[in-house]
């Protein structure tokens, strides 16, 4: 097989999946999970061949041609593109495994797996994609995934609120990146990957702030970033190991792949913007993250953070290398980024997975205040769960770790303003992830449902192992290289004092950060934080509402009164008076037929028919 | 090319009609259900069958050309039918549309069920005659054909305000109409090509163009007439209010293929015929377009209770990036059109068909008495999201490349209407959500409750399921793969166009 043909099946497999599913087996839930889960499994070992096989592949056909304007289908698989493929496709077989166990018992699960396919097809679309076109196309697919996924308990308006804020809001991001797409193709003629690079190896690149910036307008939207990050809390409506897979590990994060998909277009400027959103992201999720009392929200709002630090990252641009001895200036902010996008996947799926055991454990119970002491009853899942909280708060050794002091690095050297941040977010990050930690597996049960809670089937704790495997490792040169090849050349690291440094940094930001947190929070029914300073825990929840709420405000109070004022106005005066005023000016046609017509439509079909009779007679000379 | 050994387009035209005659004569019901689904299904049929064999790379002009001498040679006038690659597109849009909405009337259970059909019938044999013809009193003739009926069947069998809509659909359609003929007939008479032969117009008036005030005149003639059956803001209200009342088979046919008239019109007549009165006109055209339709007429969508009415807003709203496609001028922002026309088509008659599936079910059209109906109907929910999907341009529907392309050329003409026309993506997201929301997700409303507690709702039949699953068919095919439409259409254009384009832009 050709690693062309290789690819196709990768694209194509889950929408035959998805296709096979939704056509014939609605109510056969588990051959449809068989099918799905066997697609991911396919897919998986398709794209770990591929991988391995260390091809690269750029390959295109002509989709649509109309009036000079080409689209073409493309597969570009470079070593950028096998590292996405691999957190896609390893990372999503785990969760269909995962999900085999958590969904069950779902009266819906045909459904579940369908949308799992075609959702796994829209993003291998994505990884794919080489040209800009067809990465907006696949781009609104995973957004229709994301909207069918949310809105799995569709009888609960939560989630089909939630569903519909998630597709609406990612449409305004896709506005400007649809803008961005048309300008770019207008601006050079093309919007092919490779086109671009070589455009741009030749110089040939005009000197645009907007067409950057309209593009990250995109990734804003995807990956959730301010001011359009209201949708992912929301998201958590959904099953969750769908907010694994999805708003967590690979479809929040195509928008930083995109971002280091279009790096030769970006300028000094848009760079920096894309910094601050990111940084400022980074900052207000994990404050937020902080006041939270669902398990699942606590993790969005890590996500989010952590999706903040990653944008930050590619914002934050370029660094000279050491290089054979030249000093060559890089791209770091792709490395970094791509680096920390890759742990985050391995830790983050674990994370919400172990979350995806709790709830399942616990009776889907998800406030942590209702939890405690699952330790001893869930082992496995409390073991990897650890692993993972050490793994994102930066434990030395783990995968966390040595991404987020790459990223952490790069700021000290680039802009130390963003370097304060991150770090204070960090300690933030330990904060509420140690909280999060200590309320739900430690001190004393404090609910029914917790008490009767269980450990979870094997069909749940595998991927947990196998993620925590990863989480552990992940973070390794010598494992980053053989999963980013060239990506992993670019990842900054950090030598002599400079290392010493970073490594004091984080190791202080690592203890503060927990330390504070196991000691302040009191295993109970009631959040410490909000009874010993209810000013700050006020503050903190306000700022995490003020978005929705100012949006709330905005389309409850200006669009739609807008709306429906225009509609008033329509029904009043377009189809009252003007138009009948209008009509009345046309004349004599306009009174004419009205003259004809009022009261009775045969009259009509009986002027009409004379008429055509009358025209037949004068023409056919009978007169 | 054929190796039918009739005339595929004359049979697609006349075995409607012959069948409502021979219904309109007194048949029984039976046979004259039984002959209904001939009477749509050959169009359908011979019109997928001109579509497989439409020829890539045309030598001359049109395919499957015939002429019928039909008395009128005097006048210039003669039955002449064809295909080119805008119209091709066309033809097959009517045939699919006409077989579902066909299909859906026939089990529909409608009182006086043979009058019914008769008179979508005779619509079906117009709507085929209007793209098949290249004589444009033909194409007009054929368009009356097909109108006539509509009134009537809204008059007789419409739902709330029949007789206020009827009558201001009537009105407007009319005015339309006429406007439209008076247009036709001057460029017959400014021609002196002495005929009605849309070829024989063309070589006339590229060998002499009229005179740029005429053209300038004649241009905005055709452009109101054709407009106001295109629902052009602020001639639009009779869309909404008629297609509110509409029975859904009218509704079907009305709004997915007949309004396609006035853009072809546009398309195919006014614009080549006239490059440099239109070029006069553009920009009214797209301030009209951008500013009304889209955006105002955007916003008007969102604050319907009503989900017909929702439907036949979003539709005039759609039209507006059609009048965009056309003010750009060029053979890509044309082809756009031509794509979305195609596509707004089916999807917009899918719509009204589960539309009114979900009035059967919850005996109200009003959304805010609805709610949850996915738990008592999900496979109905199921394709009213789909098809909301595809009105609202999500890719892998036939809407998104129609859509795609008008806003690429676009840029070209203006970054202004550019940016509206695609902020038309969120507005259109927001309204479709929200009414799929509002009609299938969450909990009941009271109203609902009570309504499924007297009529416990089912799932879909097999005869509301069936026609639902063509037009969904077309769009997915169409949707992946592009090229089966764009081909035929971008050969047309590249031939065509270009010197149009020139003639425009002096």
């Amino acid at each position: 097989m050709t690693p062309v043909q290789q690819a196709l099946l990768i694209l194509l497999i889950p929408l035959a999946s998805a296709a096979i599913i939704a056509l014939f087996l609605r109510r056969k839930g588990g051959i449809a999970s068989a099918v799905s889960v066997s697609a991911a499994a396919v897919i998986a070992g398709l794209s770990l061949s591929l991988i391995a096989s260390g091809e690269e592949i750029n390959k295109s056909w002509e989709w649509m041609q109309l009036g000079g304007l080409t689209i073409s289908l493309g597969i570009k698989f470079d070593d950028l593109a096998a590292l996405m493929l691999f957190v896609v496709s390893f990372v999503g077989f785990f969760i269909h495994l995962f999900s085999t166990g958590y969904m069950h018992d779902d009266k819906a699960r045909g459904r579940y797996f369908a949308g799992l396919s075609i959702f796994m097809f829209s993003m291998t679309g994505i990884v794919f994609a080489d040209n800009l076109f067809m990465m907006f196309i696949f781009w609104e697919l995973v957004g229709f995934s994301s909207y069918l996924l949310i809105n799995h308990y569709h009888e609960k308006q939560s989630a089909a609120d939630a569903s519909k804020k998630a597709f609406i809001v990612n449409r305004v991001g896709d506005f400007g990146f649809l803008l961005g797409i048309i300008l770019c193709y207008w601006t050079y003629g093309t919007v092919n990957l490779t086109d671009l690079g070589e455009i741009s190896a030749s110089g040939g690149l005009v000197y645009s702030k907007l067409i950057p910036l309209l593009l990250f307008c995109g990734a804003v939207g995807k990956s959730a970033q301010m001011p359009l990050q209201v949708w992912l809390p929301d998201a958590m409506e959904g099953p969750t190991p769908v907010s694994a897979l999805i708003h967590a590990a690979t479809m929040v994060a195509a928008g930083i792949f995109m971002l280091c998909r279009i790096e030769v277009l970006m300028v000094p400027e848009a760079l920096n913007i894309i910094m601050w959103v990111g940084t400022i992201t980074a900052l207000y999720a994990a404050l937020s993250a902080i006041v939270q009392s669902d398990i699942k929200k606590v993790l969005a709002y890590s996500t989010l953070s952590q999706l903040g630090y990653m944008v930050a990252a590619f914002g934050l641009g370029s660094l000279v290398f050491e290089h054979d001895g030249h000093d060559v200036l890089v791209f770091a902010g792709v490395g970094a980024a791509m680096f920390h996008l890759t742990t985050h996947a391995f830790f983050k799926a674990l994370l919400f997975l172990g979350s995806g055991s709790v709830i399942h454990g616990c009776h889907h119970e998800q406030d942590i205040f209702q939890m405690g002491g699952l330790r001893k009853k869930m082992p496995i899942t409390f073991i990897t769960f650890t692993i993972g909280v050490l793994a994102i708060i930066g434990l030395p050794g783990l995968a966390g770790f040595f991404s987020k002091d790459a990223i952490l690095l790069l700021a000290m050297k680039n802009n130390t303003v963003v370097f304060g941040i991150l770090v204070f977010t960090a300690i933030l990050t330990a904060f509420y992830m140690i909280r999060m930690w200590k309320l739900v597996f430690f001190g004393e049960t404090r609910s029914d449902n917790a008490a009767k809670s269980h450990e979870s089937g094997l069909s749940m704790t595998l991927p947990l192992m196998v993620l925590a495997g990863l989480a552990i490792i992940g973070g390794y040169t010598g494992i980053f290289r053989k999963l980013g090849g060239s990506i992993a050349d670019r990842v900054p690291h950090a030598h002599g004092s400079e290392h010493t440094m970073i490594l004091l940094t984080s190791i202080a930001v690592l203890i503060i950060g927990s330390i504070s947190a196991w000691v302040y929070y009191k295993p109970g029914a009631k959040d410490s934080l909000a009874q010993n300073f209810n000013g700050l825990f006020n503050g903190l929840t306000t700022l995490k509402e003020s978005f929705d709420a100012l949006y709330g405000y905005y389309v409850a109070k200006v669009q739609q009164r807008f709306a429906m004022l225009l509609n008033f106005l329509e029904q009043i005066f377009l189809a009252g008076l003007i138009i009948r005023g209008f009509s009345g000016l046309v004349g004599l046609l306009g009174l004419g037929a009205r003259a004809l017509h009022v009261g009775s439509l045969h009259a009509y079909v009986h002027w009409f028919l004379l008429g055509m009779a009358l025209l037949w007679v004068l023409t056919s000379g009978l007169f | 090319m054929t190796a039918l050994p009739f005339d595929p387009l004359l049979l697609a035209i006349v075995s409607p009609l012959v069948v409502a005659l021979a219904i309109a004569l007194g048949l029984p019901k039976r046979l004259s259900v039984k002959l209904a689904y001939v009477g749509f299904g050959l169009p359908a049929l011979l019109a997928l069958h001109a579509w497989y064999h439409f020829p890539v790379g045309l030598g001359s002009d049109y395919a499957f050309t015939t002429n019928y001498n039909t008395g009128l040679e005097s006048m210039g006038i003669s039955l002449k039918l064809g295909l080119n690659g805008i119209s091709m597109p066309l033809f097959a849009l009517a045939g699919i549309v006409g077989l579902a909405a066909g299909l859906y009337a026939i089990q529909s259970g409608a009182e006086r069920l043979k009058i019914y059909l008769m008179l979508l019938l005779t619509m079906q044999g117009g709507l085929m005659g209007v793209f098949a013809s290249i004589d444009i009193f033909y194409f007009y003739f054929f368009h009356e054909l097909a109108l006539i009926p509509t009134f009537i069947m809204v008059g007789i069998w419409g739902g709330r305000d029949r007789n206020y809509a009827a009558m201001k659909m009537t009105i407007y359609l009319t005015l339309g109409a006429m406007l439209s003929l008076i247009g036709l007939i001057a460029i017959y008479v400014k021609s002196g090509a002495n005929s009605f032969d849309l070829i024989a117009l063309r070589e006339a008036l590229a060998a002499q163009p009229l005179a740029d005030s005429v053209q300038q005149y004649l241009f905005g003639l055709l452009l109101f007439g054709f407009g106001i059956l295109v629902s052009i803001w602020p001639l639009h209200t009779w869309a909404p209010l008629g297609y509110g009342a509409a029975p859904s088979s009218a509704a079907m046919l009305h709004a997915g293929v007949l309004k396609k008239f006035g853009l072809y019109g546009l398309i195919q007549i006014a614009v080549p015929l006239l490059p440099t009165g239109a070029s006069h006109w553009v920009t009214i055209l797209a301030i009209l377009a951008a500013f009304g339709n889209v955006l105002v007429v955007g916003l008007i969508t969102m604050a319907q209770r009503d989900l017909k009415q929702m439907v036949g807003y979003s539709s005039v709203m759609h039209m507006g990036y059609a009048f965009l496609g056309i003010a750009c001028l060029t053979s890509m922002g044309v082809g756009g059109v031509v794509i979305l026309m195609v596509a707004h088509g089916l999807s917009v008659a899918l719509l009204f068909l589960l539309s009114t599936c979900v009035h059967h079910r919850t005996q109200t059209f009003d959304m805010e008495e609805m709610g949850g109906l996915a738990q008592k109907a999900p496979v109905l929910a199921a394709l009213f999201v789909t098809a909301t999907m595809a009105g609202i341009g999500l890719p892998g529907f036939a809407n998104f490349w129609g859509e795609l392309t008008i806003f690429v050329a676009l840029w070209k003409f203006s970054t202004l209407y550019t940016a509206i026309a695609v902020a038309g993506i969120i507005i259109s997201a927001i309204y479709g959500l929200r009414a799929a929301a509002r009609v299938f997700f969450g909990s009941p409303t009271e109203a609902f409750t009570e309504v499924s507690a007297k009529h416990p709702p089912t799932d879909l039949r097999w005869g509301e399921k069936l026609p639902a699953l063509i037009l969904l068919a077309a769009l997915f095919f169409i949707g992946f793969w592009p090229k089966s439409i764009s081909e035929p259409v971008d050969g047309a254009l590249s031939r065509d166009w270009p010197a149009v384009v020139s003639t425009a832009a002096k």
